[in-house]
């Protein structure tokens, strides 16, 4: 028996040593830019869009090197660290690659839990961080970072949107004035679901919607039973949801099993976003469920300027080449897009300038370049421009120019409904009564 | 005012919850009363039978109660490897080194999980028919694992007191030397016993299966409460396990509904933490 428990924990360690790999390459010339790329390899967000982002940040990476690095010469070398879907191991992993791995950048940063101690912690260190994902407000608010940048949208900018495009058709579709719409809040109690449904609060009572429920939960909770419940006993007209996976998925088990019923259903990015993974847990029941996102890049080619569309057919070929070939290009999630875009923004707008004109990569060059980044609207894959409020604004170091849109499951692909703007189809509203939440 | 009729529906939620959580828990106390050690793990091999009941049923097309046999089955397969290869070493060592190999064990599963099926959540598909009783809405899933949950439980409470080798487990449960020095063999009682709780782990598996997702960190949601209810009611102790899980699911449940769905969380955890103070031995315990 001891011989086979020895034996067994020999080949459990050749095991490990098989599978770890390399060492990475080191820094031979001095011409490298070292890049801490921070997401979640493991934990509930690395199915919710997490490792996307990080395919997104990787092949944006490979591609840049494999034409000499930035602007031609300066090779990046890419440092992972996993978040493994905890703040503290995020805050941890962030101090190991500012501070054993010194790399001159760090970015991602999938969750707005760990984005938002993560910021103020990296800020006051004087390092640059460059937030590819995570959305809330709670991140700039008030602190006024000078090290701190995201090409993202926020969080405030996802609540209004949902709830501004249910006003947009609340009359003609819902038959209902504003007045008489009734709608409920529900989030995971985060940062992220926090701040997404605090402002799908504001606006709605902004217009003037009865606002009969708003509660959180949490991530982790077992059961949501008596969540469905009490959303049965509000009886709402339009649910929007703020989550991540698995609690989006338990919720809507839970609320088909106990008969909830609603004319229409937003989600807000994360778990909502990921059509494969939602399509595998209910199937066709998902056609005509909402999500929010920055638009992904492959679904708005014809609206961007050539040079950035042409870097989205670089994204579809090298996903499917890499990652995944069986997923069609209109389903691929839009958090591919968040790695790729928003590290190209940085490796293509600012870096080279914090090179050419503030004289290399330190923070101080880098925040320098990217305080006058100025990229008008449709000059980035995901169709947004770039411009980060500066000192004096609350949310100092945000894209004021980014922006999401609404997308409904239809056909079992993601349609842009909203703003009309970038519309690739009509909304179908109300749910109809083939939807297991649609009312019968 | 909340309608009667939804606290009525929160209630019985509230009852099939607590099915579940009963049979995760008396699996778990059962392998404590007779081993004195717990399996910080445990959650996490019901995760390994959920991933094989996935598997068979969605990819090979099982029938779904062949599936869960299966699952059983794996449940007690890995009962009686994790005793054999992670237990029986460390049997006699000081309780944290348990603690940190049973520990070990969890942080390896799940890294093992995550590298061979990836992070993605995977889902037992199955249509089944919503019921509607006097205006409250019942999931046919809870229904069928409460009742097959109570099914196995009470399959446990027969086999611990009307076979020989229950009545054994019983008795190492009491005093582990004595039974050594009568000329049994405890090895083969603990055997015998993880393998029941390595089975109740199957049964476990697949009744969560059709109610939930299965992902690598599933652990993390049930396994927290599961302990939780083992200390509540006493680690080693059946019946006050038994219990503890239906007071906690009411009380997520019904407190729900009352007030929030984290505020039936936090009373579920208060109340805990005051009954850690007021009865540290679990609910059941005699004051001392």
């Amino acid at each position: 028996m001891r011989s086979l428990r020895v034996a067994l924990a020999l080949l459990l360690v050749a095991a490990v040593a098989f599978t770890a790999g390399p060492p990475p390459a080191a820094d031979a010339q001095g011409q490298t830019i070292k890049i801490g790329v921070l997401f979640d390899h493991s934990g509930p967000f690395s199915a919710a869009g997490s490792l996307n982002c990080w395919r997104g940040a990787k092949m944006i990476i490979d591609y840049f090197n494999e034409r000499g690095g930035v602007l031609g010469k300066y090779k990046i070398v890419q440092v992972d660290g996993d978040s493994q879907s905890k703040a503290e191991v995020a805050i941890n992993e962030a101090e190991r690659l500012l501070n054993v791995e010194k790399v001159d950048i760090l970015a991602g940063v999938y969750s707005s839990a760990h984005a938002v101690p993560l910021a103020e912690k990296v800020d006051r260190q004087k390092k640059f961080l460059w937030i590819t994902t995570a959305i809330s407000d709670a991140v700039f608010k008030g602190r006024n970072l000078e090290y701190t940048f995201r090409p993202q949208a926020s969080s405030s900018m996802f609540g209004e949107l949902s709830v501004q495009y249910i006003g947009a058709y609340t009359q003609d579709r819902l038959k209902k004035a504003p007045k008489d719409l009734r709608v409920a809040i529900i989030y995971e109690d985060g940062p992220y679901g926090a701040g997404v449904a605090a402002s799908n609060e504001t606006e709605a009572k902004k217009l003037g919607m009865q606002v009969v429920l708003k509660e959180g939960y949490s991530v982790q909770a077992p059961d949501l039973s008596s969540l469905v419940t009490k959303l049965r006993a509000a009886r709402p007209d339009v649910l929007f949801h703020t989550g991540y996976n698995p609690d989006i998925t338990l919720f809507l088990r839970q609320a088909k099993e106990q008969g909830l019923r609603v004319r229409a259903y937003v989600g807000h990015g994360a778990g909502h976003s990921q059509l494969d993974k939602l399509k595998e847990a209910f199937g066709k029941e998902v056609e005509f469920f909402h999500t929010v996102d920055p638009i992904a890049s492959q679904l708005i080619t014809k609206q961007v300027k050539p040079d950035a569309a042409k870097m989205t057919d670089e994204m579809v070929k090298r996903y499917q080449a890499q990652f995944d070939k069986a997923t069609p290009v209109a389903a691929i999630a839009p958090h591919v897009s968040m790695g790729f875009n928003n590290l190209w923004i940085l490796l293509d707008d600012v870096l080279p300038r914090a090179i050419q004109k503030h004289g290399g990569w330190s923070a101080d060059a880098l925040a320098k370049a990217a305080r006058e980044t100025d990229i008008p609207e449709g000059g980035t894959m995901q169709g947004y421009g770039v411009k980060f409020f500066g000192a004096g604004h609350p949310l100092r170091g945000q894209n004021e120019r980014a922006f999401p849109a609404v997308f409904q499951v239809q056909e079992g692909k993601f349609e842009l409904v909203y703003p009309k703007s970038v519309q690739t189809a009509n909304p179908v509203l109300p749910l109809p009564a083939s939807s297991p939440l649609g009312i019968r | 005012m909340i309608d009667p009729i939804f606290l009525a529906e929160a209630a019985v939620n509230g009852i099939l919850l607590g099915g579940v959580l009963a049979l995760l828990a008396l699996g778990l106390n059962l392998i404590f009363g007779v081993l004195d050690i717990v399996w910080i793990a445990y959650v996490d091999l019901v995760m390994l039978s959920m991933y094989l009941v996935y598997f068979l049923v969605m990819v090979y097309g099982w029938p779904i109660w062949l599936g869960a046999l299966a699952g059983v089955g794996l449940g007690v397969v890995l009962g009686v490897l994790v005793h054999v290869l992670i237990i029986t070493p460390i049997l006699d060592s000081p309780p944290i080194n348990q603690l940190l190999a049973t520990g070990g064990l969890l942080f390896f599963i799940q890294s093992f999980a995550t590298f061979l099926w990836t992070t993605d959540h995977r889902s037992v598909r199955l249509t089944l028919p919503i019921i509607e009783v006097g205006g409250m809405f019942l999931s046919f899933a809870r229904l069928v694992a409460f009742g097959l949950a109570i099914l196995a439980m009470v399959g446990l409470y027969l086999f611990l007191t009307r076979t020989y080798i229950g009545t054994a487990i019983r008795a190492v449960s009491q005093d582990r030397g004595a039974m050594a020095l009568m000329g049994a063999d405890p090895q083969r009682v603990y055997i015998v016993t993880s393998a029941v709780g390595g089975a109740m782990a199957g049964v476990a598996a697949a009744l969560l299966s059709i109610q939930y997702s299965v992902h690598p960190h599933f652990g993390a949601a049930f396994g927290p409460i599961t302990f939780m209810i083992c200390v509540l009611g006493g680690l080693g102790n059946m019946v006050g396990a038994f219990i503890a899980a239906f007071i906690m699911s009411e009380i997520i449940s019904v407190g729900g509904v009352l007030w929030s769905t984290e505020m039936g969380y936090v009373i579920a955890f208060a109340l805990f933490i005051v009954m850690m103070f007021a009865r540290p031995g679990g609910i059941l315990a005699r004051r001392q």
